[in-house]
């Protein structure tokens, strides 16, 4: 009853505070508040305690910083002095992860917004208010599945050069390497294949775009390193900035495609990858062709100058 | 707005490269790319970086020497130490892609500007490059204590291997810098303006090398 109170009191300051909210410091206290006053409802309101890990720290220092909240209520969860009391206790960052993954099996139908993360919220038992937790545009949710995909992607390479190892698997050549992986992670998309042109909108927001451009760099860079990159030249950029490219065009091709089992974007990025090597090929051609042309003009020099008589010390 | 918030700061402090990072210095949307361990990615990157970056110049200041000097009487001794900074570059080559870390962008401008140094200084006579060699590894010994002391602050355990490397380089640096002054480097036309120019240079490369 109490409880209850406090969730609604705890709602209207939510809706009340989000617009004073300046991204400016690490988790507000009133968030911090807010997913203290929502986990007390849902203690109220579910049968298994929260979260199925068992973790009792914090996870990062600037929560360890903010002094424990907590709002007036009947059934404290947690003693509130550094987190190693009650089991049932996560951190800000382990309970809004558990939100946006619940949120993601809601995207096809509510597309990447507050609805779909109050619906994910929902089915952990917590009160729809936690989408006041996050932006309305759906940004970290957006973030958030692009991070897990990259994840995923990151485990199956590692998974298989283990394979390759082992001896257990042929060692791909490269253009099919590159090919496997990009397709690997585009597949990622397809079940949300439908709203993916809103999320792409949304990570080129301004306010979005260091996060997104280091989620795709680190994950182009995780490719080149399974794939056996040793650069430590310019090479390490270029090879990365053709990678970055081929991954960006394939994935707008595979928004626009309506073949079955996305075909046409397969082949496409099989062109454009072996379009790639060729370049390479070409590059590397080119400076063997340009080392040779200039030995031979040395070679040319030296011998008018010997028959010139200028090669000889006095 | 909380997220994002977060989201933001732990990236400033990741391109910061702080050395305050929490240990591991871990991104909260990471694609997993730990190289190793628990070391601290920022510092370490920092300092491979740099450190790749000034043994690539190096051997480009002596490349640019020996192409003026090659077949004169310091012909041998600059070979020598050429070489020797061939076995560095190598052994930076082997750790930039154990630790995964990004060389700089600048790679091509320092290919240039470390020739053309080499040879405008060698130019000078062969006492002008013994002066760019003394200015050069003295710049490059300070820094490379600099780092060891950073090491050390660290965790002179879990860095023991990429101290000891550091350490050997630094004492082959500082004997680069007593063959330079045994060679008549302070003979060199305009020594303390040659000097303080080339130190000056490393500076701001050592500088710029850490970030981009």
């Amino acid at each position: 009853m109490a409880a209850a109170g406090g969730l609604r009191s705890a709602g209207w300051r939510l809706w009340r505070g989000r617009a004073v909210v300046r991204c400016q410091q690490y988790p507000p206290l009133r968030a911090l508040q807010a997913s203290a006053a929502l986990r007390r409802a849902s203690d109220e309101h579910r049968k298994e305690p929260l979260g199925s890990s068992t973790q009792q720290h914090f996870d990062s220092p600037p929560d360890g910083h903010q002094p424990e909240q907590k709002p007036q209520g009947p059934h404290p969860s947690y003693t509130g002095q550094g987190g190693q009391e009650s089991e049932d206790y996560e951190s800000e960052e382990q309970l809004q992860h558990r939100i946006l993954t619940a949120a993601l099996e809601f995207v096809p139908e509510h597309g990447w917004t507050a609805e779909a993360i109050a619906e994910g919220a929902k089915t952990l038992g917590l009160s729809v208010a936690a989408a006041g937790l996050f932006h309305s545009d759906g940004s970290e949710l957006i973030l958030h599945f692009v991070s897990e995909c990259n994840t995923k992607l990151s485990e199956l390479l590692r998974k298989e050069q283990k394979l390759v190892q082992l001896g257990e698997a042929e060692k791909k050549p490269l253009d099919e390497f590159l090919r496997d992986a990009v397709e690997a992670r585009l597949r990622m998309l397809i079940p949300y294949i439908e709203k993916w042109p809103q999320a792409l909108s949304v990570l080129l927001l301004p306010r979005n775009i260091p996060s997104s451009l280091n989620l795709l760099t680190s994950m182009i860079d995780d490719i080149w390193h399974y794939a056996g990159d040793q650069s430590t030249d310019f090479n390490w950029y270029t090879r990365r900035a053709v990678l970055t490219g081929i991954y960006n065009t394939t994935e707008l091709v595979m928004m626009q495609d309506s073949s079955p089992g996305f075909e046409d974007t397969w082949r496409f990025l099989e062109n454009r990858v072996a379009d790639a090597m060729t370049m390479s090929n070409t590059a590397s051609q080119v400076q063997s062709t340009g080392e040779a042309v200039v030995q031979g003009l040395m070679g040319a020099a030296v011998t008018i100058k010997n028959l010139a008589g200028l090669n000889q010390r006095r | 707005m909380a997220a994002a918030a977060a989201l933001r700061c732990s990236l400033l402090l990741l391109r910061a490269g702080a050395r305050a990072a929490p240990g591991g210095g871990s991104l909260r949307l990471s694609s997993g790319r730990a190289a190793r361990g628990d070391i601290n990615k920022p510092v370490i990157d920092r300092i491979l970086r740099v450190d790749h970056a000034g043994e690539f110049g190096a051997n480009r200041i002596y490349a640019g020497q020996m192409a003026v000097l090659g077949r004169s009487s310091v012909g041998p001794l600059i070979q020598q130490m050429w070489n020797q900074e061939k076995d560095h570059l190598k052994k930076f080559n082997e750790l930039m892609v154990a630790y995964r870390v990004r060389p700089t962008v600048l790679l091509p401008f320092w290919n240039v500007a470390g020739f053309v140094l080499g040879a405008g200084s060698a130019l000078l006579g062969k006492k002008g490059a013994m002066a760019c060699t003394v200015a050069v590894e003295e710049s490059i010994s300070e820094h490379y204590n600099n780092q060891i002391r950073t090491l050390i602050e660290e965790d002179p355990e879990k860095y023991k291997e990429l101290l000891q490397v550091i350490k050997q380089f630094r004492d082959d640096e500082q004997e680069h810098h007593d063959i330079g002054l045994e060679h008549d480097a302070e003979a060199a036309p305009a020594y303390s303006v040659l000097k303080t120019a080339i130190q000056l240079g490393c500076k701001v490369a050592i500088f710029l090398s850490e970030r981009i």
